[in-house]
């Protein structure tokens, strides 16, 4: 039975101790293909330290400064208390590192929810339509009139800004979480879920872009929010996916399909 | 693998790190090499397929419930006349074969209950993520039947009590089953036929299609990110369709007094309607355009395909006794009511 993918590289590592090290010398002196892996390993840690410095392009910033974040996060100090499995798990080289992490994650994952529902409390505010008639509706005539719905249209707008704001920060927490933990995920699962939120991203920028022309249009106001919320819904989901499959849940996981339905709701 | 600075160069180039994350040292570089080495070790298992068959019956009832949780593999449920639950599973592998006994298919039977699921070891060092296990299971057709599955199909046929099936990867296709209630998968399709459901319906997919013929049901909920919404020979009292860049097709009749919602993004929505004794019409698109068959009647017009507003993109109208509430908005596709 071969070690998981973790304990070979903490091996390589060189991060484990004398008697976990020891339980995984006694399979690589049975085991080829693990004996092959581990020489690659160290292979390619020999290797990339000598890469020489490149200059980063700009578009890798923002990345990066989401990439420390997280490490920063790593590195706080762990609170949570651990569950019967992590309890289970403690000594083992192949859980470990996983282990440590998902303590991290599910730390995340709760100050995550706790943005959503508060974004999507104050985001709820927002509702397209309900500060007068929608498009097509009578438009006001006289001039006293013009100047109450020039004074709502701005209202309007300013409601939307708030909105748009708070579910930008929601959607902002939750894709650093996506992006990170996504390897918890089957790759052509994380591809599909990407590949979607792509999807609504360019809805998002449609929206917006109908908004900047037409900025009093209720369909491209609704259209904007309701492309939020449908992101929103699908982070969620794919962050409670990641959340069950590190949990080695699979079953919880196919329950997580369930909430995949609501999206915009 | 055979490693020099230059094929780290070349997976810096192609890959998904940040390609100037040095001064984060080679931290980066060595997880995408890493997940390269790691896909290549995960490929050991590439020898000729292993397989370790499994068969249980167990009386159930004929109204009972049976529950299928699987991590890896296809489902397919098919219901029967007799009043056994049979449990056909075939566990495969290109792996070891010592790797097939690590997978436990566990039956759970209880009066009027079955439960069926795979539990993988999760030893301290390994994980037996590469043996999938396909099942055939035959119900009686009066049970009711929930289908779970990670990666795999499932599909079922000729039950007639309540299913519920759900799958990650994969797709959901029933037939012959009239009351399901829910069908969702995240990649796959969803294919449903022969509903007669009094109660509700939900089917979704975040990135596959949802289509349902002969369909009779009180609730309809159809959601999508990607995909397209299809109904056809339809017929329920609430509707509420969503989808970002599918379209959506209703095809069938509308209930007095029912309530239709449909929210797309830059999907067509087409209600194709067959006799509909009347509705009011709220429709809003705002890159799209809005096009009646029937004749509605719009601020006090009556006459096909008239529609309010130069734009040609906002709309409320009657038709017939007004009974029925169609709201429908799709921010840059087309509006489209036409007759049957």
């Amino acid at each position: 039975m071969h070690p998981t993918e973790e304990a070979l590289n903490a091996y390589a590592d060189g991060s484990l101790t004398a008697g976990e090290a020891a339980e995984i010398e006694l399979h690589l002196g049975a085991c080829v293909s693990c004996r092959q892996l581990v020489d690659d390993l160290r292979e390619i840690l020999r290797a990339t330290s000598d890469l020489d410095l490149r200059e980063p392009p700009v578009r890798v910033w923002p990345r990066l400064e989401r990439a420390i974040h997280l490490e920063r996060q790593d590195g706080a100090p762990r609170t949570q208390s651990t569950d019967a499995d992590d309890a289970r798990s403690k000594g083992s080289p192949a859980a470990r590192p996983t282990a440590t992490r998902s303590r991290v994650v599910f730390a995340g994952l709760a100050a995550a929810a706790a943005a959503v529902v508060l974004a999507t409390a104050v985001g709820i505010r927002y509702l397209p339509g309900r500060h007068g008639d929608t498009v097509g509706s009578r438009p006001p005539i006289e001039t006293g009139a013009q100047a109450s719905a020039t004074g709502a249209a701005e209202a309007v707008e300013s409601e939307l800004r708030q909105a748009e704001t708070h579910y930008e920060n929601a959607i902002k927490g939750l894709e650093q979480i996506a992006n990170a933990e996504q390897g918890a995920l089957d790759p052509r699962t994380a591809a599909t879920l990407q590949k979607n939120l792509a999807v609504i991203d360019q809805a998002i920028s449609e929206s917006r872009a109908a908004l900047r022309s037409q900025p009093a249009s209720e369909p491209a106001q609704a259209s904007l929010i309701e492309n939020f919320k449908t992101k929103i819904a699908l982070l969620q989901d794919t962050v409670a996916l990641i959340n069950e499959m590190r949990k080695g849940n699979e079953a919880g996981a196919a329950r997580i399909v369930s909430g995949l339905k609501e999206k915009g709701n | 693998m055979r490693l020099t600075p230059v094929v780290v160069l070349a997976a810096l180039a192609a890959g998904t790190l940040p390609a100037g994350a040095q001064d984060v040292p080679h931290r980066h570089v060595v997880r995408v090499l890493r997940a390269e080495r790691m896909g290549a070790y995960q490929g050991r298992d590439r020898g000729p397929e292993q397989t370790d068959r499994f068969s249980r019956k167990v009386k159930l009832g004929r109204d009972g419930r049976v529950s299928i949780g699987n991590v890896s593999g296809d489902i397919t449920v098919t219901g029967g006349s007799g009043d056994e639950v049979s449990i056909e599973a075939v566990k495969r592998t290109r792996g070891d074969q010592s790797q097939l006994a690590n997978v436990r298919i566990v039956v759970d039977d209880r009066p009027g209950r079955v439960d069926v699921r795979t539990e993988y070891d999760s030893g301290r060092f390994t994980r037996n993520n590469n043996v999938s296990v396909d099942f055939t299971v035959t119900v009686p057709n009066g049970a009711s039947v929930e289908v779970k599955s990670v990666s795999g199909s499932v599909k079922v046929t000729g039950v007639r009590g309540a299913v519920r099936g759900e799958t990650v990867s994969g797709d959901v296709t029933t037939s012959d089953t009239p009351r399901v209630e829910a069908a969702k998968s995240v990649s796959g399709d969803v294919t449903l036929s022969g509903i007669q459901n009094d109660g509700d319906l939900s089917a979704s997919s975040v990135s596959g299609n949802v289509r349902a013929r002969g369909v009779k049901a009180h609730a309809l909920d159809l959601g999508s990110v990607s995909g397209d919404l299809a109904v056809s020979d339809v017929t329920c009292d609430r509707l509420n369709a969503k989808s970002v860049s599918g379209g959506f097709e209703y095809s069938g009749s509308i209930a007095r007094g029912g309530v239709y919602d449909v929210n797309l993004h830059s999907g067509t929505v087409r209600f194709v309607l067959a006799n509909p004794t009347g509705f009011e019409l709220t429709a809003n698109t705002f890159s799209g355009s809005i096009r009646s068959d029937l004749p509605l009647t719009i601020g006090g017009t009556s006459g096909a395909g008239r529609q309010r507003g130069a734009n040609n993109r906002s709309m409320r109208a009657t038709f017939g006794d007004g009974s029925a509430t169609l709201t429908v908005r799709t921010f840059s596709g087309d509006i489209v009511i036409a007759k049957r």
